[in-house]
C-alpha cells in the first residue's frame, strides 16, 4: 500500500483483482506498440536513406522519449492497479486511486442514480467487470475497474438495495 | 389578433385540471415568424422594389417571367403554414395527478410526462415578439441537464402565470385530493427583495473583465500596426467590434431591470430589455452557489452571484444563460440573496462569517495558526504553492452549509448547502504532498460553480472529508420530501393539506410590503 496520507483513518480497503494488471498491460501494449511504430518511421526512412529530413538525432530522440515514457508507465501499472481500493461504509462507498496523483471519492449510497456494471472483451476472458456509479453530478467519475465478476455483481446488488433503502432526491 | 384571443378565453374557461389543452393558435407563426419573413422577402421583394420605383405592383411582364416561381412560392407558403396549423393542433398539454404530460408531433408523436414534484425550477419566456402579442413560453426543469423537460410555447401570460402557479402549488404539496381539482389556484404574493439600477449595470459591464479583454486587445493591435507600418490590420478588426457589441448588448438586455423576488414558492427573478424572462426556483432546489468579484469590481465593492441548478445544465447548453443570480450588486444584496438561498446560514453572526468569506485575508505572520474569522485557510508551509492565495483558500463548515473561499485577486465564495452534496473526492499530487496540503472537490449538479477547497492542511482536509460526509448525511436526513411545503408539517398529512391553500400562500409573509404585480411590463 503506497502513502495514504488522505485516507480517512481507520478504513479497511479492499482490492482490485490482481488480474487487472493484465487488462492494463493489454491496454497499454494496444495504445504505445502502435504510437512506437507510428512514430519510428521516420527513423527508418532516415536509416534507409529515402529521407534526407528529419535529422538523424531528433528521428532517434523523439521515439526513444516517447519509449521511456512508454516504460516507466509499465512499471507503474502494478502498483497503479494495487492503489485502487474501496471500502463499503454504513451510509458511502468509498474509491481511491493513485500513487503520483492520489484521489479518495466517497459517494454516498442514497446519491445514487444508477448502477453500471461493464465488461470489455479482455476482462471478460479474465472474468473481471468494471462497476461505475452515478450521482447527478457529471464530477462523480466513480469507477471501480477489476473487480471480479462476482464480487461486481454482489456490489451491484448491494449498492442498489442500500441506495434504495437510503434514496434521497436532489 | 383578436380571433385568437377569443380562442383563449374560451380555453380559459375550462378546468385546470386533467383537461388536455393547446398552446396558444398563433404560437407557431411567433416561433417560425423567421420562416414566414423569409418567404414573404423572397417573393416580396421584387413587387416592393417596383413599387418604389413608381411603377405598378404586378410585373407587367409577369405571363413571359416565371409564373412557375410564384406558384412555387405560395405552394411554400401553405405548406409553411399548414405546416404550422398542424403542429399546433397535435400540440396537447395537460396537468393532472401529479405529473404535466405533453403530446407534440403528428407524423412522429411524442409523449412527454414530468412528474411535478421534481420540478427544479420553472421560467416564463418572452421573447420581443411574443412579448408584443401578449404572449410567453412556459419551461419545466427537471433535473436533467441540457433542454428544458417540457416547453409550452406559447401561452397568453396570464394562462402561463396561472399554470405556473398552479404547478408549483401541485409541486409544493398545497393540492392533493381530487376534491380540489379544478378550483383556480392563486398566485403565490411575492415580496421584491432587491433591483438592480440601469447605471450600475452598465458601470458593471464597462469594468467587466471582457472590458480589460478588450483594451488589452486593442493596445496589441495598436501595437502590431505601428511595428508593421500596416493600417490595413484595423479593417480586420471591425468584425472584432461587431461581434463585442454584440455581446455587451446582450449582457445588457439580459441584465436590465433586475429584480429578485421572494415568495413561498420560492425565489422569482426577472429579468429583460426586450426579451423578458421570469425564473422561479422553488425552495431547496439550488445546489451552489457563487459570489465572484472581478479585480476592478473591487473599487465600487460589486458582486456577482452564479448558481447551480440541476435543470439549467452546464455551460454551453440552452440553459446556462438562466444561472445568474445577481448580475451585479453591492454586499448588502449578496446578503439578502444568499439569505433567501440559505435561509438557515448555520452560524450564529453570519454577517461576520460571510464577509471573511468574501474579503477576509488570514494574517500572514508566523505565529498566526491556519484560521481567519472561522475559515480554516491554506497552512502557512505551503505559501511557495500558493504565493498568492494561501491566506485566502478557506472553508468554514456551518451547519447547514459548506462556505469555500479562494482568490486573491479573483475573490469568490463558494457555498454548498450540506444536504446538496453529491459526492466528493480528496485530490492530492505529489507537489501537494510535499507541502502536506490536498484539495477537496465536492461534485454538485452541472452549472457554473464548482466547489473546490484549495490547498487546505492534510489533517483539516480529510477531518472535513470525514465530518461533511457526516453532515451530508444527517442533513439528508433531515429533509424528508420532495414537496417542501409538506416537509413543514409532515405529521399530519390531511390537516396540512387542508390548510396550506392559505398557509403556503399568505401566511409566510403576514405583511408583505410590496404585493404589486411586476409581472414582465
Amino acid at each position: 500500500m503506497p502513502t495514504a496520507a488522505i485516507d480517512p483513518p481507520g478504513v479497511q480497503w479492499l482490492r482490485v483483482s490482481p488480474k487487472y494488471v493484465t487488462v492494463r498491460l493489454v491496454e497499454w501494449a494496444i495504445g504505445n506498440v502502435l504510437l512506437l511504430v507510428v512514430l519510428s518511421l521516420p527513423l527508418l526512412c532516415v536509416l534507409l536513406g529515402w529521407w534526407r529530413w528529419p535529422p538523424l538525432w531528433l528521428a532517434v530522440t523523439v521515439p526513444a522519449v516517447v519509449l521511456v515514457l512508454a516504460l516507466w508507465r509499465l512499471v507503474l501499472i502494478p502498483r497503479q492497479v494495487r492503489a485502487i481500493g474501496y471500502a463499503e461504509r454504513d451510509d458511502d462507498l468509498l474509491i481511491r486511486r493513485g500513487i503520483f496523483f492520489q484521489r479518495t471519492m466517497v459517494v454516498p449510497y442514497g446519491r445514487m442514480q444508477y448502477v453500471d456494471v461493464a465488461v470489455g472483451p479482455v476482462e471478460r476472458s479474465l472474468g473481471l467487470c468494471t462497476l461505475k456509479l452515478h450521482t447527478a453530478s457529471a464530477g462523480t467519475n466513480a469507477h471501480l475497474p477489476g473487480l471480479p465478476a462476482e464480487e461486481g455483481a454482489r456490489l451491484r446488488e448491494q449498492l442498489s438495495a442500500r441506495g434504495e433503502a437510503r434514496l434521497a432526491g436532489l | 389578433m383578436s380571433p385568437e384571443g377569443n380562442a383563449a378565453v374560451s380555453l380559459r374557461d375550462e378546468t385546470v385540471d386533467g383537461v388536455w389543452r393547446r398552446v396558444h393558435p398563433a404560437s407557431p407563426f411567433v416561433r417560425g415568424w423567421v420562416a414566414l419573413a423569409a418567404v414573404g422577402y423572397f417573393f416580396g421583394r421584387d413587387a416592393f422594389e417596383r413599387v418604389l420605383q413608381g411603377r405598378e405592383f404586378v410585373d407587367p411582364n409577369l405571363n413571359s417571367r416565371a409564373p412557375w416561381l410564384l406558384a412555387g412560392g405560395a405552394v411554400l407558403l401553405l405548406l409553411t403554414v399548414g405546416g404550422f396549423i398542424l403542429s399546433w393542433y397535435f400540440t396537447r398539454y395537460q396537468v393532472a395527478e401529479g405529473y404535466v404530460r405533453v403530446n407534440t408531433g403528428f407524423l412522429f408523436k411524442q409523449q412527454r410526462q414530468a412528474r411535478l414534484d421534481r420540478v427544479q425550477a420553472i421560467d416564463i419566456v418572452q421573447p420581443l415578439l411574443a412579448r408584443i402579442f401578449g404572449l410567453a413560453e412556459l419551461k419545466f426543469e427537471v433535473a436533467d441537464a441540457g433542454e428544458s423537460a417540457v416547453r409550452l410555447a406559447y401561452l397568453p401570460l396570464d394562462q402561463a402565470k396561472q399554470l405556473r402557479a398552479t404547478i408549483l402549488a401541485r409541486a409544493a404539496g398545497v393540492v392533493s385530493g381530487p376534491e380540489a381539482a379544478g378550483e383556480e389556484v392563486p398566485e403565490a404574493p411575492e415580496h421584491v427583495v432587491l433591483s438592480v439600477p440601469p447605471g450600475r449595470l452598465i458601470g458593471s459591464l464597462l469594468l467587466s473583465e471582457q472590458t480589460v479583454g478588450i483594451l488589452l486587445g486593442a493596445a496589441a493591435a495598436v501595437g502590431v500596426s505601428v511595428l508593421m507600418d500596416n493600417q490595413a490590420i484595423y479593417l480586420a478588426l471591425i468584425p472584432a467590434i461587431l461581434g463585442i457589441g454584440a455581446a455587451y448588448w446582450s449582457s445588457f438586455n439580459k441584465g436590465y431591470n433586475f429584480t429578485a423576488a421572494i415568495s413561498p414558492d420560492g425565489i422569482r427573478l426577472r429579468y429583460g430589455l426586450l426579451d423578458t424572462q421570469a425564473q422561479t426556483l422553488p425552495p431547496g432546489r439550488i445546489q451552489a452557489v457563487m459570489v465572484a468579484q472581478p479585480p476592478i469590481w473591487r473599487i465600487f465593492g460589486w458582486y456577482r452571484m452564479h448558481v447551480n441548478v440541476a435543470g439549467y445544465g452546464a455551460a454551453g447548453t440552452e440553459g446556462a444563460a438562466r444561472t445568474m443570480l445577481l448580475p451585479v450588486g453591492l454586499k448588502p444584496d449578496v446578503m439578502r440573496m444568499m439569505s433567501l438561498v440559505l435561509p438557515d446560514p448555520g452560524v450564529d453572526d453570519p454577517e461576520r462569517v460571510f464577509t471573511a468569506g468574501l474579503t477576509g485575508l488570514a494574517a500572514g505572520g508566523r505565529s498566526a495558526g491556519p484560521s481567519d474569522d472561522g475559515f480554516v485557510v491554506t497552512p502557512r508551509r505551503a505559501r511557495l504553492l500558493a504565493p498568492l492565495g494561501w491566506r485566502r483558500n478557506g472553508f468554514f463548515a456551518t451547519r447547514t452549509a459548506l462556505l469555500i473561499r479562494s482568490g486573491r485577486w479573483w475573490r469568490t465564495l463558494v457555498v454548498v448547502p450540506h444536504q446538496r452534496t453529491q459526492s466528493m473526492a480528496l485530490h492530492q499530487g505529489p507537489l501537494a504532498r510535499r507541502f502536506r496540503v490536498a484539495d477537496l472537490v465536492l461534485h454538485t449538479t452541472a452549472g457554473p460553480v464548482s466547489p473546490r477547497v484549495f490547498q487546505a492542511g492534510v489533517e483539516q482536509a480529510v477531518e472535513l472529508f470525514d465530518q461533511q460526509a457526516a453532515r451530508a448525511r444527517e442533513a439528508r436526513k433531515r429533509q424528508t420530501s420532495e414537496q417542501w411545503l409538506a416537509q413543514v408539517a409532515p405529521q399530519a398529512p390531511e390537516v396540512a393539506a387542508a390548510a396550506q391553500p392559505q398557509l403556503g400562500h399568505s401566511e409566510q409573509f403576514p405583511s408583505p410590503l410590496q404585493q404589486e404585480d411586476r409581472q414582465d411590463g
